[in-house]
């Protein structure tokens, strides 16, 4: 562990001018550095994971650990009282930097009975644990690194009763998440207490084929349903990242894990008494692309990519897509404008029409939540054309999570630019505009709106109308054209009922302009936000 | 030798179909055009090879998650 501060140096041989390190010092300090053993970091690595402190080295800032509990763990005594053996505590913590910001970090050490918990004096991980109080009184973030399994039936064996659920509770992780950033890799395989502090963070990362998570494994579902099913099958990547949405990103390594959890923590503020950082930004302000012109095609039924949108118009290299594999038909992403943080909420016409699904929904309120927790201005980048329709999107509740998603956009306080980029239809339109704010809504000439598009609608409106008339085909034909001549964006703009139709070449000067005036408001509106009401 | 299937992402049904099977594609490659939601969605090769087998016909209705053809390579 070449950039670990903790000394475990011998005593000089000739006893030396140096007063040397405290014996005993030394020892218990090496046996912390052994982790579970020789034997069982092999185990740990021929998984192809790393130990606890081989992912501390590799995220956090070299020499920046400033380990806490190291000697915690059960001593063995012989009948002198003199110390034989420490096993350490299955959990790693202390202070670090990552990119040069304070952050209280720490771990189930695997190697050590599976990461479990131990009984000791006062917890040092795991719900209600110390590293959750360092991150709370020094306003710092938490990362957590989650390698365990949670509680063990043998600690009733240890205490002589079963804890009540909840004695160490979920409370100070609950109040983090209104406090400071949590950040949480799954790089094991993840059940109970470790498990549900995965899902209260702000960003959480796993490994894809190397780490499982769920609300209980394998043995329990054949003990609770009777069916067999592998933990990967149950709990790895496919499932808990793209198709439960219950973990945020899947990463391709440990390495990578990491990657994703300093880019994340590189948007956010220390906590929320402070704005997020800016950065400097070579990217001209002023950047003017043509390509926006053209990028939105002229048939209303062609989708295009959305992708390609954003990245022409924030700044170069500063996306970081947030569940870029679950609820598709929206994308979530922190990006930068001149250098300031933005979070960008587009609809994708490549996947349901960019509709709002249940999953999309979801997706979209967290990422709302975190930008406004976090001070960070909002733009909508706007092309939904509605709720997802049909039998499976109503089985899913989507007009619930719809809604949800409107009650949460009614209740923002961050600055917000709407931009209208093609259809913003219903009540899905609706959680695209905050409209606590100025309510600005701008628009590209090819955008179009209202409360439902007039094919489908016209039909539904005028049923007796077309029916009765000589050619009833004819006459919906008629009626639809008559209705699109209103449908004109320019027509709304007239009565100055959107606030600006603009040249999508200008996107990129105008978010610039907007992110920087924000920024006045955002300054005197920090602290933590307050939550009223009952959600949908 | 693999086959991969290609499944649809969306709800909806066939509206054009491009390739033929013993066609070669390239990943990225339009394989057949989807209409859901009103919108055409293009079924991208997402490998490179052969196609197989194609197992829709124009107008028929898909399911997410539905196979839609195979892809030797």
């Amino acid at each position: 562990m070449h950039d670990r501060e903790l000394k475990t140096e011998k005593p000089d041989s000739d006893g030396g001018a140096e007063a040397p390190l405290h014996e005993e010092l030394r020892i218990r300090r090496l046996a912390a550095l052994e982790m579970g053993g020789k034997e069982a970091v092999d185990r740990q690595h021929s998984a192809s994971r790393l130990t606890v402190r081989e992912r501390l080295s590799k995220l956090i800032d070299v020499k920046s650990f400033r380990e806490i509990g190291t000697l915690a763990g059960s001593g063995e005594y012989d009948e002198n009282n003199k110390l034989v053996k420490v096993t350490s505590a299955p959990y790693v913590a202390g202070l670090a930097r990552i990119n040069g910001r304070p952050v209280a970090i720490g771990g189930e050490d695997f190697t050590v009975r599976g990461g479990t918990t131990f009984g000791s004096a006062r917890r040092k991980g795991g719900q209600g644990g110390f590293i959750e109080d360092l991150a709370h009184y020094y306003k710092i973030p938490l990362v957590n690194l989650i390698d365990g399994a949670g509680g063990t039936v043998t600690s009733a064996k240890r205490r002589g009763y079963v804890a009540f659920p909840g004695v160490h509770g979920f409370e100070r992780s609950v109040q983090l998440l209104g406090e400071v950033p949590v950040v949480s890799a799954v790089l094991g395989t993840a059940a109970g207490g470790p498990a549900g502090r995965a899902i209260l963070s702000h960003f959480s990362v796993m490994v894809r084929g190397t780490s499982q998570i769920f609300a209980a494994g394998p043995p329990v579902v054949k003990r609770s349903l009777g069916r067999d099913i592998e933990k990967e099958d149950l709990g790895g990547a496919a499932i808990a990242v793209d198709k439960a949405g219950t973990i945020h990103n899947a990463a391709a390594n440990e390495e990578d894990a990491f990657a994703q959890m300093a880019h994340f923590l590189s948007y956010l503020p220390q906590n929320v008494w402070e704005l997020p950082p800016v950065t400097e930004c070579d990217d001209p302000v002023d950047r003017c692309e043509n390509e926006l012109r053209t990028i939105v095609p002229e048939r209303r039924t062609q989708p295009y990519s959305m992708h390609r949108l954003i990245e022409l118009v924030v700044d170069k290299g500063s996306i970081f897509e947030i569940q870029p594999t679950h609820g598709k038909s929206v994308i979530t992403s922190l990006a930068r404008l001149n250098g300031r943080v933005v979070g960008i909420v587009a609809n994708n016409p490549k996947f349901y029409s960019g509709a709002m699904d249940a999953n999309s929904a979801r997706k979209q309120i967290h990422f709302m939540e975190l930008c406004d927790t976090f001070h960070i201005p909002l733009v909508f980048l706007v092309d939904v054309p509605g709720f997802m329709v049909g039998l499976k999107a109503e089985q899913e509740a989507t007009l619930r999570e719809g809604m949800r998603a409107v009650y949460v956009a009614g209740q923002l306080s961050v600055p917000t630019l709407t931009l209208v980029i093609r259809k913003c239809y219903g009540m899905a339109g609706m959680a695209t505009c905050n409209k606590n704010d100025i309510d600005l809504k701008l628009s590209w000439p090819t955008g179009e709106w209202g409360s439902l598009p007039v094919e489908g609608g016209v039909a539904a409106a005028f049923r007796r109308e077309i029916a009765n008339a000589p050619d009833p085909k004819a006459r919906e034909k008629e009626l639809e054209e008559e209705l699109n001549a209103y449908s004109s964006p320019f027509r709304t703009a007239e009565a100055f009922a959107v606030e600006e139709i603009i040249d999508p070449s200008e996107t990129r000067p105008i978010l610039c302009e907007f992110v920087e005036l924000a920024e006045g408001r955002l300054r005197i509106n920090l602290g933590p936000k307050g939550k009223a009401g009952v959600s949908p | 030798m693999t086959t991969t299937n290609v499944t649809s992402e969306v709800i909806g049904s066939v509206w054009k179909v491009e390739m033929n099977v013993g066609d070669t594609v390239q990943t990225g490659d339009v394989i057949m055009i989807l209409e859901s939601m009103k919108m055409e969605i293009p079924v991208e090769a997402p490998t490179d090879g052969k196609i197989a087998d194609i197992l829709v016909k124009p107008e028929e209705s898909v399911d997410e998650d539905q196979i839609l053809c195979t892809i030797e390579s």
